[in-house]
């Protein structure tokens, strides 16, 4: 299909005329690599496995990954990753590797409304002080992430510098999971990630300073109150530094939800605490009539000057579900680069710390059966989640001693004292995890590590319940 | 390009030419300059005049459009500035060059490429030399050519006006392929009869366009003809449709200024055309606009007849830049020896407003300017349509006044012609023109029903009611900008906006920033800052790698700790891949602010632990990012030896208030010496090094 805008004689000149070498040769040259042409707005969805290495080279053409474009001829590696390389004009791919499930598609209409929805977005920034702020919702696997992806490096690609709140803590962002994240974007995004937090050295990704919170349960419902107070905390920073930065402001907010959050029989709770927090002018329900009718009928109805537009996006094909252990080994993953680094090698460095010096609180699992077998010690827990605001922040935290049960733990240093008062400790932001790697109880020490060589001083040290010890990540 | 494969080959006229190649390359607007610079390279190596007219010649066919032109120039300076040989090389393909650029040009860059093929007719200025530039042989091809497709689009043209002038309301066919409701474009069945001549002709017929193209809202200038097989077509032709009924409401309003209903109906056609054009239309709807659209053509009053005062102007000149759909271009400079008709072989349409025009809103001011011009061709003659050389009141008058004109416009609500007339008496532009302008007898529309007012406006409003509102009201400016310009289309945030493909969303994601970084892929605009940021990004991708080699620089690497949140909201974002040294001292004042914690020396060769002479503890060396060496954080030289920084403090502390002591003023010293960053510094630091290279020699020793 010949497409209005794109058939411009200067883009047949560059696509051919510059041949370039490969910057990086392909990594396996006995793996099996194929051409497949794609036509103009389709995509090559893809399922790689983390084990299996595979990788796309983009040989002519344009396409994108979730809004990123893949510079020709570069081999991009893709395992571990579910997602698709679309292309609005037609391309060439090489793919090499074997992927779990790879197909083309045609069925592609989610693009469009993709960036129409940049669009508009691009036509509320322009020549506005204040840039939309727009809240994504949706059931779990319709691509609510994918496009805040898409929505965040296309808004940098023209120069914008948009701010991505990530309130999902199954999934970190920039972070290991049970993080919070909210990250001003201001460079170009990788094809496979959102970049890397600072480090010493230099570094192949870009580098962004997120700041981080930890919100310790696997889904919001399981501690709404502690929830919403992250999320009270994060919308005042954020906001805040919105209006220390003109581009950031002008540019606006995108923020990510968990799937759990549109619970109907809260009445939306949560999803309202976070619109009037962030005070939201746009929420984008993704894949989901019903939640979409729900809200519309709730926030289109005020007064004309606070009504927030409530759009309806269609799930996309090539949305898939991630199942447990696809998730699991995404978070041992995002954990291990936590402290290890993924393009650029780290080295966490190891602190040898006697139990007396130490202060841990546990966060106790809200209900019994979200308890993880493997921590014993909480079997007396029987929380209601419906408590009241005052019950559960009393009885979020209790000081540990530490235990052999902590090994392989992920424990978040927050920014404040070890002796503060609990909604303290609930609401601060964290300068990064520790890793448990040796609890020697004969002893009296704990064996961490650290990304950093500093020693954290005196600040609360808390273990969470999530995510999941990970074994394997020292031996 | 491939012709001339860097280095490698054989002499160093590939090296001259390379280098040539790469300023060429570089230029991308009309810097003189520049083209300065190129000129005299090329003087300067006559002897690879060959090479160097290849390459050139290579470069304006490969560029993009828009870096045409400032590549002719260059040809245009070196044949003109320094002659044989080169008009001799270049002057072989001249025929090819010429052409094949202009058929990919826009409509501005034609007229700029026309200006100057004339001069290669004549003698260069202040050269003792009577011969023209290029010989007549060379140019008159290229001329005789530009006729010829001008011709063929000029009967293309008439082609298309070809069905005879219908007065009935029902819309005629045109081409069997879509209808095209009896808009004014009908009574420019004669334009070219006055052609070139200076018979009297009623305005209206001046500035009508003649058939609208395809798309004048979206299409890109250098886009290729194909308009029925673009999807497009039924959005662009309901615009072209559209414009031309408020025209013509717009007449009989200037006709009869107090029929509320045409004003109602004015209202509603901009907000509609305003819609359209914005794109938040769906299919579906635009299929019942368009009926209704043809429905209320037919109604609506034709002032076609109405009396004007004759113009004794070429028609051609009368066009106006302002009207969007105008099927060819008014030259640009004064004297001018073509105009350009019809859009058949060579596209022309193009964003015209631009040149006029930029400060109003283009979704009023092609309708405002519009009665402007009808205004002022009655009043006064003028010589070329553009309005600044229009007319004389309008040339002589001060730039702030312009202005004003331009500002009254835009406040014009609904830009009709009685509003216009209103802000431009108010301006003082037009107290020359006659004032029984707007008294100009009503449409003699016999052969139309009466305009049904209460018809039509139910019409309009049902019309209204199926389209979605327009919560943006930002002016929609041309989709077809040059590549690196910002302007979009407002697009409202609305479901049944999200349906619609949008190609201008992807062209400002890809075409408008030409500029690519072949290692990430990031795009850079195609403008002077767009290019010195991808020079500063390629900068920054070589540092990295250069870096990431090392490998010293890469041991020992680890994360930083998260910020706290005082820190992220205070420490502004910037990317470091594309930052200039201003931004990165910006972001590095902010950081210093720290006190002795921050204070550092750099790590000597070899060394990478020392011993703090007031505390005895060990330091250890850390590799720093922002001096991208190795560096003992928190720390100072404390009487020529390595020290804690804050152990130094400490120990200043009971005596820094004293006055004279000697050892304070010593330790002051020392403590300044270390701070500043001043060249007095680099003595005191290689001093210091001094000391310490000993001090390792010895533990190495030891």
């Amino acid at each position: 299909m010949a497409l209005p805008g794109f058939n411009l004689p200067g883009l047949g000149i560059r696509s051919t005329s510059t041949p370039q070498v490969t910057g990086t040769s392909a990594p396996d040259v006995e793996q099996p690599s194929r051409r497949e042409e794609l036509a103009p707005q389709s995509e090559w969805r893809f399922e790689a496995g983390f084990i299996q290495s595979y990788s796309v080279r983009l040989v002519s053409g344009h396409a994108e990954l979730f809004g990123v474009e893949l510079a020709q001829n570069q081999t991009h590696n893709l395992s571990g990753l579910k997602g698709a390389v679309f292309t609005w004009q037609g391309c060439e791919l090489e793919v090499i590797g074997e992927a779990e499930s790879e197909y083309s598609a045609q069925e592609t209409e989610y693009a469009t409304e993709w960036i129409n929805l940049h669009g508009m977005l691009e036509s509320a920034r322009d020549g506005a002080s204040e840039g939309p702020r727009v809240l994504v919702v949706g059931p779990d696997s319709t691509g609510k992430s994918s496009m805040v992806r898409s929505l965040a490096a296309w808004a940098v690609r023209q120069g914008r510098a948009p701010t991505v709140v990530h309130l999902d803590p199954r999934e970190g962002l920039l972070a290991p999971p049970s993080s919070l994240t909210a990250v001003t974007i201001v460079s170009q995004m990788e094809v496979d990630g959102w970049g890397i937090s600072p480090m010493t050295g230099p570094s192949l990704q870009p580098v962004r300073s997120p700041l981080v919170y930890h919100f310790p349960y696997a889904t919001p419902s399981e501690r709404p109150n502690a929830f919403k107070a992250i999320v009270t905390r994060s919308a005042l920073t954020t906001l805040n530094k919105l209006e220390e930065d003109p581009l950031a402001k002008q540019s606006g907010i995108i923020i990510d939800t968990p799937g759990g959050l549109n619970d109907p029989k809260s009445n939306y709770d949560m999803i309202h605490h976070i619109i009037s927090e962030f005070s939201i002018n746009l929420v984008v329900a993704l894949g989901s009539e019903r939640l979409y009718n729900d809200l519309n009928r709730r926030y289109t109805s005020k007064s004309p000057e606070d009504a927030i537009a409530v759009l309806k996006l269609a799930k996309p094909g090539g949305a898939v579900e991630r199942d447990n252990a696809y998730m699991k080994q995404l978070r041992a993953r995002q954990v291990r680069q936590y402290f290890f680094g993924s393009k650029e090698s780290l080295n966490p460095h190891s602190h040898s710390i006697p139990t007396n010096d130490l202060t841990i609180y546990r966060a106790k699992p809200a209900s019994s059966d979200a308890a993880l077998p493997s921590f014993g010690a909480e079997d007396e827990d029987d929380y209601d989640p419906a408590a009241t605001s005052t019950s559960s922040s009393n009885t979020m935290y209790e000081k540990v001693a530490p235990s052999l049960a902590m090994t392989g733990a992920l424990i978040a240093i927050k920014f404040c004292s070890s002796n503060s008062e609990e909604a303290t400790i609930r609401d601060s932001a964290i300068m990064g995890y520790l890793y448990v790697a040796d609890v020697d109880e004969a002893r009296k020490k704990v064996r961490f590590l650290a990304p950093h060589p500093q020693r954290w001083g005196d600040r609360a040290l808390v273990w969470g319940t999530w995510p999941e010890a990970a074994a394997d990540l020292v031996r | 390009m491939s012709a001339l494969s860097p280095r490698g080959s054989i002499s160093g006229t590939s090296d001259v030419a390379v280098d040539f190649e790469d300023s060429l390359r570089d230029l991308s607007r009309n810097d003189r300059y520049e083209i300065g610079n190129l000129t005299s390279i090329a003087r300067e190596y006559t002897e690879y005049a060959q090479a160097i007219s290849r390459v050139l010649e290579n470069h304006i066919k490969t560029t993009a459009p828009n870096k045409k032109l400032p590549a002719l120039y260059v040809l245009d300076s070196i044949v003109k500035n320094v002659g044989t040989p080169y008009t001799v090389y270049l002057g072989r393909n001249l025929y090819s060059t010429f052409m094949e650029a202009y058929t990919l040009v826009d409509g501005m860059t034609r007229r700029a490429m026309d200006s100057l093929l004339k001069t290669w007719k004549e003698p260069v200025p202040g050269s003792m030399d009577h011969r023209p530039v290029f010989p007549p042989e060379i140019v008159r091809p290229i001329e005789n050519a530009l006729i010829k497709a001008k011709t063929a689009a000029l009967q293309n043209q008439r082609q298309v006006q070809q069905p005879p002038y219908r007065s009935t309301p029902t819309p005629p066919q045109y081409n069997g392929q879509y209808a095209v409701p009896p808009t004014p474009n009908q009574h420019e069945q004669y334009p070219q009869y006055v052609y070139g001549n200076s018979q009297a002709a009623p305005p209206q017929q001046q500035w009508q366009p003649a058939m609208p193209p395809p798309t004048p809202q979206q299409q890109p200038p250098f886009l290729s003809l194909n308009p029925a097989a673009r999807p497009m077509i039924d959005v662009s032709t309901l615009r072209a449709d559209i414009s031309a009924l408020i025209s013509r409401l717009q007449m009989a309003f200037a006709a009869s200024p107090s029929d509320q209903g045409l004003i109602t109906q004015l209202h509603a056609l901009l907000k509609l055309k305003q819609v359209v054009d914005s794109g938040a239309v769906p299919d579906a709807a635009l299929q019942e606009v368009r009926t209704k659209v043809t429905a209320l053509a037919a109604v609506a009053p034709d002032p076609r007849r109405s009396p004007q005062p004759p113009v004794p102007t070429p028609q051609w000149q009368a066009t106006p830049a302002m009207q969007q759909p105008a099927p060819y271009q008014p030259p640009a400079s004064v004297s001018q020896a073509y105009q350009y008709p019809g859009s058949g072989t060579l596209p022309f349409a193009q964003p015209a407003a631009s040149m006029l025009n930029h400060t109003a809103p283009p979704l009023l001011a092609p309708n405002a300017l519009n009665g402007l011009q009808a205004l002022l061709a009655n009043g006064q003659k003028p010589s070329t349509p553009q309005m600044r050389t229009a007319v004389p009141a309008l040339q002589n008058m001060p730039h702030t006044q312009l202005n004003n004109v331009q500002n009254n416009i835009t406040a014009a609500p609904t830009s009709n012609t009685a509003d216009l007339l209103a802000a431009l008496s108010k301006s003082g532009v037009l107290s020359s023109l006659p004032s029984t302008t707007p008294q100009t007898a009503p449409a003699q529309n016999s052969t139309l029903p009466p305009p049904n007012t209460s018809s039509t406006t139910s019409l309009l409003a049902s019309l209204q009611s199926i389209l979605p509102p327009s919560q943006n009201s930002t002016p929609t400016t041309h989709a077809a900008q040059p590549a690196g310009t910002q302007s979009k289309a407002a697009i409202p945030i609305s479901n049944s906006a999200l349906k619609t493909f949008r190609p201008e969303l992807v062209q400002a994601l890809y075409d408008n920033q030409p500029n690519q970084c072949s290692t990430c892929g990031r795009r850079f605009l195609a403008t002077e800052e767009g290019r010195a940021k991808k020079q500063r990004h390629l900068d920054w991708h070589f540092r990295t790698n250069q870096r990431l080699a090392d490998p010293n620089a890469s041991r020992g690497q680890h994360r930083q700790w998260f910020l706290d949140e005082v820190e992220w909201i205070s420490i502004p974002e910037f990317d470091p891949s594309t930052a200039s040294a201003a931004d990165t001292t910006a972001a590095a004042t902010v950081q210093k602010k720290r006190g002795a914690q921050d204070q550092y020396i750099r790590a000597p060769a070899g060394i990478t632990r020392l011993t703090c002479t007031v505390c005895q503890e060990e330091m250890k060396s850390s590799y720093s990012e922002e001096l991208q060496d190795w560096v003992f954080t928190n720390a100072v030289y404390y009487n020529g030896k390595p020290a804690h920084a804050t152990c130094v403090e400490e120990m200043k502390k009971p005596w820094g208030g004293g006055g004279g002591g000697s050892l304070a003023a010593a330790l002051s010293m020392t403590g300044q010496r270390q701070r500043s960053a001043t060249p007095e510094s680099s003595l005191g630091k290689r001093k210091a090094e001094g000391t310490l290279a000993g001090n390792g020699a010895r533990l190495k020793t030891g």
